[in-house]
């Protein structure tokens, strides 16, 4: 306990971690547009909560949160972009891999095997961009197995797969 | 609907005459008689508890008595109509419960899901001689259908065969069907805890404590406030058992603590005092098992262990409710003894971690020496805790997914998180490790988890698991002498 840890085992190149080696698949580019009409949306409403608010109770403190606001969607915009490209899902033989998050860069491996369910949703916008979100359901509540933004087709192909690849080994628990 | 078209050739433990014929035989069967009574005595005291020491005060003792005896009676009616409307029977490889009053819900339990049965008797239940079954079964965030209430020989008899049914596969001939006339078969006793040591292990935490501390800033208050109303001292009083008397709920619950095999090879753990406990627990559906040392308990030499099972809730969930027991209190030895017994081959003694690089200091200025993670031949093991130590054990067997998070402050250091999450809600965590160990972790979790499923590996065409000079079979990387 008292030794220093020891160097990473040399398993992989640290220049060429495995996640890099496989080949992943990004989610459509729609999805930027979906995720911003989204925003635009819920920073309408807020906006106009606010603007009444301001109608009603004239206050500095209103205008000052509608700055707020706007300043805050205006960056989640910029941030959008990337964090839609930071998508990314790779079948391998075995599992399926799928890679999110900016500033918490999370990676999930689930094998097919413990697979319990797939659940393919779309919202409205979605539904209006033509995109699908596809969710694949372990029995741990902890796994994190969500693909947003792929075009129904192969929404339904990845479901498909998924299911056959799930009964092939089946192995629930 | 469908059982009762289809013949079933594994019909099990059914008398059914011909193997062509139905299966629905077998009569709807109902709950005790007396389970209305009981199930709404525990309504009134929810009732009672609910009403509060305000109102009885405010109130009189005549009035609450008048509405307590109101509710009690509308409590009863409703508990006789629920029961009438409450049935279960085996169909097939299933258990069905129809049970509502208005909304009728009919349920269809697998067997071959079922992942641990217990067997609870309340105090009432101990004095009536009854018992409540309660199944668990994956995806339910409480318990599943428990049925309230069984005479014991009934839910004793049912436990087995529902038990019998569970642990076979869907082609297996049914054998087990003349089994129970033997009589009960031997158990082979693993473990008991004595009474002596649960007490002292229950006195050493910090409720216990701060009992004393409580008790003396109530009379303070009275003696310096002068106001010695009866419904003040009770409310306050109540108020305060809530939170310190926990460990005393812990010793009723965990009173002669029990846990044998039986024959077989299911774990079977019995405890309690006012309200007794058996439960009996398929070693292949443990998920993981968590040992904790607490700091209180350093003198002693004392730990507990949570066995964790799919089908209870997750770790927010009521301590109290939780059946995950698998030693109270115990030493280092017993702890090793029946590790063995519940992972065999895992020893307690013997399992390495590593700690995470030294720059990790910065996310951990003090603990850093503390936290760790190894990949033991069958298990993956976490450790954390400087003050309550606490190690988790995930059988590869039983991983369902593996995650690898990075924080901003981690990719600033270049380290990482690796996640292994079980159906049992709670997940070994190897906290902060050099990026590219956690690559390798998560690699190799992921290959230990289909080996251990039994799965040839499917050749990977994307990955290349190369060789590594420190794979954990190479003991200079993780056989590291540092059990906690």
């Amino acid at each position: 306990m008292t030794e220093p840890s020891a160097p990473a085992p040399a398993a992989v190149d640290p220049l060429e971690p495995w996640p890099d080696t496989v080949t992943w698949r990004s989610v459509s580019s729609k999805l930027i547009t979906v995720e911003l009409i989204n925003r635009a949306i819920w920073v309408i409403v807020l906006l106009v909560a606010l603007g009444v608010a301001d109608a009603a109770i004239d206050h500095w403190i209103w205008r000052a949160a509608m700055a707020v606001v706007l300043v805050f969607a205006a960056w989640r915009s910029i941030v959008t972009v990337r964090a839609v490209r930071a998508w990314g899902y790779a079948e391998r033989d075995n599992d399926l891999l799928v890679r999110h998050g900016l500033v918490i860069r999370r990676l999930s491996i689930v094998p097919y095997a413990r697979m319990q369910f797939v659940d393919v949703t779309a919202g409205p916008l979605e539904r209006a961009f033509g995109l699908a979100t596809v969710q694949l359901h372990t029995a741990s509540a902890a796994s994190d197995a969500r693909i947003p933004g792929l075009p129904p087709e192969e929404a339904s192909r990845l479901r498909d797969r998924l299911t056959a690849l799930g009964e092939d080994r089946a192995e629930g628990l | 609907m469908t059982a009762a078209d289809t013949p079933r050739p594994d019909s099990p433990g059914e008398p059914s005459p011909l193997p062509g014929t139905a299966v629905e035989d077998e009569p709807r069967r109902r709950l005790h008689p007396l389970s209305p009574l009981l199930s709404g005595a525990k309504s009134i005291a929810v009732i009672v508890a609910a009403l509060s020491w305000q109102t009885l005060s405010q109130v009189g003792v005549e009035r609450f008595a008048l509405v307590v005896a109101v509710g009690a009676v509308g409590v009863v009616i409703f508990s006789v109509v629920g029961w009438l409307n409450t049935g279960y029977h085996v169909v097939g490889r299933e258990l069905r419960i129809q049970d509502g009053l208005l909304w009728r819900r009919n349920r269809a339990i697998p067997l071959d899901r079922l992942q641990a049965v217990e067997l609870r008797r309340p105090l009432l239940a101990q004095l009536t001689g009854l018992a409540e079954l309660r199944l668990e079964v994956v995806g339910g965030g409480k318990t599943e259908a428990p049925l309230a209430y069984l005479t014991v020989r009934e839910a004793a008899a049912l436990r087995e065969r529902l038990l019998a049914l569970a642990g076979r596969t869907p082609g297996a001939v049914d054998r087990a069907g003349a089994e129970p006339a033997a009589g009960p078969p031997a158990e082979r006793p693993l473990f008991r805890v004595s009474n002596r040591d649960l007490v002292v292990s229950q006195l050493l935490t910090p409720q216990a404590f701060l009992l004393p501390v409580g008790v003396a800033f109530v009379i303070m208050q009275f003696v310096l406030e002068g106001s010695w109303t009866f419904v003040g001292i009770a409310s306050t009083v109540t108020a305060m058992a809530g939170v310190l008397l926990q460990p005393v709920r812990r010793v009723l619950q965990d009173w002669s603590f029990r846990l044998a095999r039986d024959p077989d090879g299911r774990l079977a753990v019995r405890y309690g005092l006012l309200e007794t406990r058996s439960q009996i627990v398929p070693l292949n559906r443990v998920q993981s098992i968590g040992v904790t040392w607490p700091l209180l308990w350093r003198a002693r030499d004392w730990l507990h262990m949570r066995l964790d099972i799919a089908g209870y809730a997750g770790p927010q969930s009521n301590d109290d409710k939780r059946s995950d027991r698998l030693l109270p209190v115990g030493d280092f030895a017993a702890a090793r003894a029946l590790v063995w017994e519940v992972l065999p081959g895992v020893d307690l003694a013997t399992l390495e971690t590593t700690t995470p690089p030294r720059r990790a200091r910065w996310l951990h200025p003090f603990t850093l020496k503390s936290v760790g993670a190894g990949l033991t031949p069958e298990v993956f093991v976490a450790r954390s805790g400087v003050l309550t130590r606490e190690l988790t054990m995930v059988p590869y067997a039983r991983l369902q997914s593996v995650r690898v998070l990075r924080g901003p402050l981690q990719r600033l250091l270049g380290l990482a998180t690796v996640y292994a999450d079980t159906a049992g809600g709670r997940s070994g965590v190897a906290r902060d490790r050099d990026l590219a160990e956690a690559w390798w972790l998560a690699e190799q979790l992921s290959i230990r988890a289909r080996h251990a499923r039994g799965q040839p590996p499917a050749v990977t065409a994307v990955v290349a698991v190369t060789p590594s000079p420190l794979q954990p079979e190479d003991d200079a990387y993780w056989r590291r002498p540092q059990h906690p």
